[in-house]
């Protein structure tokens, strides 16, 4: 009898909390979302997967000697999984839109404005009960509105790892609801007449420009902002394999297997964060409800500042493709093109928001490295 | 409203405008310094090869040229499109 007693004792169904219940739905959850409405599937399924294994009851596979455990302190607490992220961004991203016009820059600068306003709400919310976001905390949130995963995750490891599954979590979620979030935004802060502009064509870059383009941001992040170092020097090498032309294999490396065995752990070890103590609290849900509006600010901000350069040059530009400077790539250049398209059947914005949209990625990663080198310290 | 909540938001505040400063700052040199490198490559950087330019530069003697000349033009659109 008291064999039976140490079995039962030892099952999941007895030593099962209703936090683990409640985890365990949430996983299944977000496997569904992304199977049947292929909602970011790349990093939803593992995530998912990872929220499951992570919250058997006395597995221990999310704790510090799992399995996802172990993969989470090598890979997420180092700051290594997103770094890796991003040298497989900079291989695969074609920086040429914004050569030939650099002046998008300033579009994917604009749209970090969500960032900071995010940190402030973040603050603001301690005035409620049940809230206690220290600065930090709050430039973790904050960083959602970047609307970049990797540089969310990079932030948020080095400046609230407890907060790190939540924002983890919003930061994706919301870059799958880029089509949903943006276009009505857009829609209210535009003319019919702005949205139907139709941009000059790009002119063509040079080989040299291509190979010379990611020493350029290095040496300004080397100059500036050593802290967005770590980012901005993955980007920029990965980058660097694909414009060379004489390393396809490195290049092709990072592009594909790098950046998918990597999202398959990183995946896992965020999923290990949605365990039930950690997830199933107030602060959840503050962040979630702070991702949306960081994402909705970051947009207007761009799409305003987008009308400014509209202004500036005479009409030339389409405030639409403001609204890609908020990373997310290429998601919300595609939703740039598709509101133009309603506008004006003929006018093709794709090529003209990539510009703003590579500069977002740029714009988060020297946000990022603002708020480590001032909160952290 | 809570003292020390105040203080945060001011501690805010004071990040929001560093940080967009710094953030605006940065790009707008970065702005400048393609600007600066695409003008450098045009003026000095090596000329990129002009497919038209080639097939005329072939004298047009007899078919083996003129097929010399079509071919040499294909394989020029065909590096300067891959190099894109």
């Amino acid at each position: 009898m008291d064999a039976l007693l140490t079995l039962w004792q030892s099952t999941g169904i007895a030593n099962l909390t209703w936090r683990e219940g409640i985890m365990l739905l949430v996983g299944c959850g977000l496997i569904y979302l992304a199977i049947a409405k292929r909602f970011e599937p790349l990093l939803l399924v593992p995530i998912g997967f990872g929220t499951l294994l992570s919250n058997i009851p006395v597995a221990g596979i999310g704790g510090p000697d799992g399995m996802i455990g172990m993969i989470y302190a090598i890979g997420v607490e180092t700051g290594i999984f997103p770094l890796l992220i991003f040298l497989g961004i900079g291989a695969m991203t074609d920086f040429g839109a914004l050569i030939a016009r650099p002046s998008t820059l300033l579009l994917g600068a604009a749209a970090q404005f969500g960032i900071f306003a995010t940190l402030i709400g973040a603050l603001a919310l301690n005035l409620l009960p049940g809230f206690q976001f220290s600065l930090a905390d709050a430039a973790a949130i904050g960083i959602i509105g970047g609307a970049d995963g990797p540089t969310a995750i990079f932030l948020a490891s080095r400046l609230a790892p407890d907060l790190l599954g939540a924002i983890a979590v919003a930061a994706y979620s919301y870059m799958a609801l880029v089509p949903i979030i943006q276009p009505p935004i857009m829609r209210a802060l535009t003319t019919p007449a702005e949205r139907a502009i139709v941009m000059e064509q790009l002119r063509p870059v040079t080989r040299l420009e291509r190979i010379l383009f990611p020493f350029m941001v290095l040496l300004l992040c080397a100059l500036l902002l050593p802290s967005a170092a770590p980012l901005i020097g993955m980007l920029t090498f990965g980058n660097l394999l694909r414009e060379s032309g004489v390393v396809d294999r490195l290049s092709r490396a990072a592009q594909n297997e790098i950046i998918n065995v990597v999202t398959i752990l990183l995946g896992l070890a965020i999923g290990s964060k949605l365990s039930g103590e950690l997830f199933l609290t107030p602060q959840t849900l503050g962040i979630l409800l702070l991702g949306a509006i960081a994402f909705s600010i970051g947009t207007a901000s761009g799409v305003l500042m987008g009308k400014i350069m509209c202004w500036v040059t005479g009409g030339k530009v389409n405030p639409l493709i403001g609204a890609a400077g908020v990373s997310a790539v290429p998601m919300s250049a595609r939703v740039v093109n598709k509101v133009g398209l309603e506008a004006n059947h003929h006018n093709f914005l794709l090529m003209h928001a990539m510009g703003p949209n590579v500069a977002g990625v740029i714009g988060s990663a020297v946000a990022a490295g603002v708020l480590l080198a001032l909160v952290s310290g | 409203m809570d003292a020390s909540v105040t203080a945060l938001l001011v501690d805010g505040l004071w990040l929001m405008v560093t940080g967009l400063t710094i953030v605006f700052v940065f790009l707008l040199m970065l702005v400048g310094l393609l600007d600066l490198m695409s003008k450098a490559v045009a003026r000095w950087g090596p000329q990129e090869p002009q497919p038209e330019a080639v097939a005329q530069a072939l004298p047009p003697t007899g078919d083996d040229a003129r097929l010399t000349a079509v071919i040499t033009a294909a394989i020029q659109q065909y590096r300067a499109r891959h190099r894109a």
